[in-house]
Formats: structure tokens, sequence, C-alpha cells
């Protein structure tokens, strides 16, 4: 499986990250109040790494990856800086951002059943993309097209061209938002929940093909999910989430090797697990997660968190280290205990 | 025909389901085969776990065990009484023993209806007791599920959350006092937090209120959690029986271990793309395979598969140890069918 090969690609700056993200906020305006679905968001991405973004609904995951691309409506509110191969990109024009669509950024949608255009053949839908950015041929698209369903792994990509959505299963779907998504062979992938809609077999395929495609173009990605499993081992860093906000910041193995942040212990306590036995009681999170709606001083996880303490409900916890400067978390009191799971480290 | 073997007496079920078939028809003479001879049963406060993908009639086969609708061929008996030929009166005053949760616990609420007369519903229908002694039940089951009655009573669904909406479905299914519940993915649309709360709660249910559930997800680590029995479905059949930790611990149908191997472990140290995983596309219902139903996508698959349909069998006889000793009177709750199945 070959991907046709690269025939626009935007100039890569040499030294920085790739993808640069600083105190990012994003809010909207609504009859309640203000709301914060972003408040403060910091990470970096080098190119051809994956960092996997965790969080339940309403953490602020998929707004933060639409920030990122500069896909919001209109009433959002963003501030901060959001540097893209090292130019600004928060405060660029529609034009300046359209033109980074496609070569620079390119999003794969949760739900493929809605994404897809149903009244547009898919291989309309798959050469808009170049011969928008890339300026190719109608002949020439066609033919790069074909290539590119082969390469996700669509079996009779010509016949499939002339198919309408509703034609193909939701596997194939999410496997032509895929072939658009690398149609312009973007510098970065946003994914997000690419497999969510999709059943169990179907989503080890997708993984399987999003991590092969980027092996193969040296693409940076990042994948959004609420299901840990799919991060853990697939992404070489990880930031989990909660209520806008990244909690904990780690590479990937020393995450799950050593969770520190209260939230991402319980996340993971409260998954069943089919090493446990049958009737196991899980361990819940209490209530649910808070507004974002003028959301009060202190940790937002203070109210669920077995360990609040009086200082978590008046200061909120900024990102910090201690040890290893690569694993930041947002906790007065976080967890200090190695995991028992040390195979997490080594192997 | 898949067997019977897996099934226990009929005197020690509650519930049991034989040679269910269900067939909805699409036009031009063509019929969508969507549950083909399925067999089960339920011993009374067990939890049958119902898994499979998308497609493989695991909904179906709970709706018709239900009769909604009926089976268009086998029959369904739920203590004493031969559910597939119960029709009208008869039918209606078995309904309140069998009860159902659904998936989307926000869309399976009447938006324009308070939360009483939503739970109460059921005790309405049947007038039982009075005025007084229903709304006492309402508080009942409500507090039941973790819900404050007071606050809660005289709220729509809107303003609920959707683990609080599911909370609100299982009160509106235990007030009718019934025997078995049929779970339809009530915990899919939760996020994983509010996940363990439900189905701890539903634990909790089947204790307090003596329960037999059958519970039907697609997700295998969920369902091990539940269930005392699994079934795993695959295009509309049955693919292998048993209890959760024998069936888990050693796959033995082909389709079982692909679906195993598939889920992400929550542990870094587990890379995933050691093993290879399921390739090709459901098959049609419309058309399904002859003979065993995975054939076409199965890394076993031999000429016999396509000829001859896999029967429920123990694994214990199709499987020996290697120094050929059978452990008489020891079998384990474990069937599977399949003509090659992995040891």
């Amino acid at each position: 499986m070959t991907a046709p090969s690269a025939t626009v690609r935007p100039e890569l700056h040499a030294d920085g990250p790739l993808l640069d993200v600083a105190d990012l906020h994003t809010t909207f305006s609504t009859a309640a109040g203000t709301l914060h679905a972003v408040g403060g968001v910091s990470l970096q991405l080098a190119r051809g790494q994956t960092l996997g973004i965790v969080g339940e609904s309403g953490s602020g995951k998929t707004i933060l990856t639409r920030s990122i691309m500069g896909l919001l409506p209109a009433d959002a509110k963003v501030s901060g800086s959001v540097r893209f191969n090292g130019r600004e990109t928060v405060d660029a024009s529609e034009a300046d951002r359209r033109a980074l669509w496609g070569p620079g950024i390119a999003l794969v949608f949760q739900d493929p059943m809605t994404s897809l255009n149903p009244v547009m053949r898919v291989g309309t839908q798959v050469i808009e993309g170049m011969r928008v950015h890339l300026g190719l041929s109608r002949s020439e698209a066609r033919t790069r097209a074909v290539a590119l369903l082969r390469s996700v792994g669509i079996p009779e990509p010509q016949r499939r061209m002339r198919q309408y959505p509703h034609e193909l299963s939701g596997g194939m779907r999410q496997r032509v938002m895929i072939a658009i998504a690398l149609a312009c062979d973007p510098l970065l992938l946003l994914a997000d929940e690419p497999t969510t809609a999709l059943d169990v077999t179907v989503q080890a395929q997708i993984l399987d093909l999003l991590a092969s495609v980027q092996r193969g173009r040296s693409m940076a990605m990042i994948l959004v999910t609420h299901d840990l499993g799919v991060v853990a081992g697939r992404t070489d860093a990880v930031a989990v989430m909660y209520a806008g906000r990244i909690v904990e910041y780690a590479p990937t193995r020393t995450l799950f090797a050593n969770v520190r942040m209260p939230y991402t212990e319980a996340l993971l306590r409260s998954i069943p697990r089919l090493d446990q036995p049958s009737h196991a009681r899980l361990a819940a999170i209490p209530s649910r997660a808070p507004t974002l709606i003028e959301p009060p001083p202190g940790c937002a996880f203070a109210p669920r968190c077995p360990y609040a303490q009086e200082q978590c409900r008046t200061e909120t916890p900024v990102l910090r280290s201690d040890g290893d400067p690569d694993h930041t978390f947002a906790c007065w009191f976080p967890v200090g205990a190695v995991s028992t799971r040390t195979n997490g480290a080594s192997s | 025909m898949t067997g019977l073997q897996h099934l226990r007496p009929a005197s020690d079920t509650l519930l049991r389901a034989e040679h269910l078939e269900v067939e909805f028809s699409v036009g031009r003479g063509q019929v969508v085969h969507a549950v083909s001879d399925v067999s089960l049963d339920l011993v009374r406060g067990e939890t049958l776990g119902l898994v499979g993908e998308s497609g493989c009639g695991k909904s179906t086969t709970g709706r018709a065990l239900m009769q909604l609708p009926a089976p268009t061929r086998g029959r369904v008996m739920f203590d004493g009484h031969e559910l597939t030929e119960l029709t009208g009166a008869a039918l209606r005053a078995v309904r309140p023993r069998l009860q159902m949760i659904f998936q989307d616990p926000i869309s399976s609420l009447n938006p324009r209806r308070r939360i009483g007369s939503i739970v109460a519903e059921g005790l309405d229908i049947w007038k039982r007791g009075t005025a007084a002694e229903r709304n006492a039940k309402v508080d009942e089951v409500l507090d039941a599920v973790g819900l404050d009655p007071e606050t809660v009573r005289n709220r729509k669904p809107h303003q609920f959350s959707g683990g609080q909406c599911q909370r609100i479905s299982i009160a509106r299914a235990v007030i009718t006092e019934p025997e078995v519940i049929v779970c339809d993915e009530p915990v899919s649309a939760l996020d994983v937090s509010v996940q363990a709360q439900i189905l701890n709660l539903l634990e909790d249910m089947k204790a307090r209120y003596g329960l037999t559930l059958v519970f039907i997800a697609h997700d295998l680590a969920v369902v091990k959690h539940v269930s005392d029995r699994v079934m795993v479905m695959y295009l509309g059949k049955v693919c292998e029986v048993g209890s959760p930790d024998a069936l888990y611990a050693a796959p033995r149908h082909p389709y079982t271990a692909a679906l195993l191997t598939s889920i992400p472990v929550p542990d870094a140290s587990v890379r995933p793309g050691d093993h290879p995983v399921l390739t090709g596309e459901l098959p049609s219902p419309i058309k399904p395979p002859s003979g065993c139903r995975f054939r076409t996508r199965c890394p076993r698959a031999e000429e016999r598969c396509a000829l001859e349909e896999p029967e429920l069998v123990p694994v214990s006889i199709t499987h020996r140890g290697d120094d050929g000793a059978a452990d008489d009177g020891d079998q384990a709750d474990h069937y599977v069918a399949c003509h090659f199945p992995l040891s």
C-alpha cells in the first residue's frame, strides 16, 4: 500500500516544532454567560509525531482541534497563539487559513455517516481538494484519487469513485474521509474521534491504516479520543483534558506507567478491563463534569476528586512537573505512588 | 441447524428461546435474514451477555424475545407461557414481567412529560394500588436508582444528563417489578466515568429486585463485567457461548478471537498491530454465505466451511487435552460453532 507522493507541500520551516499552541482560549457567548470551551491550552508537536488528546464529552477536545484548524463558528472568540509551521494562524485572514487547509492541516471527522455529502459521488468529493489546493486537472486528480482510495484499503476504487456515500459501509466511508484528508498530503492530520462510530474490528483496521499512512509520509497527527485504550499503543505523547484544560501531559509510556493526576487515575480505573473477573465492582467517578459557563475558581475536578482539599477549591492548579520535565500535571496533590503496572515503562 | 446443546433443561430456565428466526422484507422479494436459528435460555437471576458487531442480530434477538416484533419463526417460552402463541390481552398481561432499557437514554424518554409520570406509567396502565401507593412506589424506585425524588419528579428529560436519563429509564423498567429486563446497549452512549456508575447501578438493581438480565452490547469488556454467560453473535448466528471467564481466557471461535484482539488495551506496554485484524467487509444479510457465515473472513476457513453449517457443540468434545482424557462431570460451560476451532 503505497500512497501517491506529494506534489505540492508547503515549505517546511526549518526550526521549531511543526505546531506550537500557547495559552489558547476559545469562548462562546451564550444566553447563560460566557462558555469557556478551551481555557488556556499549550502544546507542541514535532513533525512525524503523534499526540493523543483524551477527554470525555464536554472536555473541550473537539473545540481545541477546531481552534487549531481555525474551523469554528463565527460566534467563537479565540485568543492566544497557534503557530503552525512557523506562522501564526489565530489572527490569519480567512483566505490564508483556507490556503493552510489541505496541504497544511487536514481533518478527519468523527462521524463518517454525516460528514460526506450524500448527493455527491465519492470520487467528486475526493478530487475536490486536489483541484482547489494543488491545481490539478480533472484527469490528474482522478488518477491520484484512485491510487489514494486503493492506498486506504478500498477495493475496486474505480467503481467506488462512481458510488454515493450511502452505498458504502461505515468503515468504507471513514476510509473515504481519510483519503480526502490525505489527498493534499498534509503536514498535520487532525483525527477527531475517527473510530468512535465504528465497530471494534473496523476500528482496529482504521487505526492501523492511520499509523501506516503516517509512517509513510512522516506526517504529524493529533488523535482525539475518549478511549484511553486507543491512545495507549498508538501515540508518542498524551494530553488528558478536563473541563477545557489539559490536566496531564506526558510521553505515552510515562503517563501509563506513572499517572500523577487523580482524574487520569480515576478514568483508567473506571474502564472495564478484559483481565478483570466478571462482576468486579467498577470504580466509578461520582457525579459528572462541571459546566463550562462561568466556572468557579479552583481545580475543576475537585468536586469529584477523592484527594481534594481546601486549596483545590480556591486556587486553580497550573501544569507543573516534579522531577521529569516532560511529565506535567495540574494538581496540588498529585498521585505519588508509582503505578503497579511497571511493565509500562520497560519492555 | 445451529443446535440446542448449549441450552439447559427447560425446567430450570425462566426464559427459553428455540430456533428464533427474524426476517425483514426489503422489497423486490428480497429478505434480510437478521436472526437465523438462534436459541438461548436464561436461568432465574442470571445475566446473559449478547455481544457482536453492528448487524450481528443481537438487538433483533433481544426484541424478538420481547415479541417486539415477534420472531418470524421459532418459539419463546417464559415461565410456562409460550409467548409466541399469546396474542392480545394474554400477551399484554405478561408484558409487565418483561421490560426493556434502550441505548439512547435521552430520546427514549418522552420530552414533553415529567419524570414522575414517565416512571409511573407502567403502574398507571395497570392501575396498581391507589394513587398514593403509586406515588410512593415512584419515589422508592427513583431513590433506588440514585435520584432525589423531590427534585426530580416534576422535571422534564431535557433537564438531565445522559447518565441521569439512563437512571430514569432503569427506574421506569423496574417499577412494574419485572422478572426479565432486556438491556439494549444501555451504556454505549455514555462517557466511561458515567458508564461505570450505570454498570454498578444495574448490578445493584439486579440484586435488589432479583432480576434476570439480557445484556446486549458491542463492548466485550463491558459484557464480561456484567455477565454470567456470554453469547457471541455474527451475522445472525451464534458463534460461541460460555461462561465469561472460560470464553475470554480461551476463545475457540476465530471470530471471538478476532474481536478480542481488536480491543485497544489502556496500557502503553501493549503494542497493537502485532496480530492480524479481520479483513474484508460484513457480507450482506440478504444473501448470507452458505455453511458457516464467518467463512468469507475467516483465516481458518476450508472447503467444508462452505458446505456444512457448524453446530454449537461443547468445547471439551471438539477439543480434548493432549492426553485425551475427558474431565467428566466437570465440563466447562463453553460451546462453539466451528469446524476448525482454535485450541
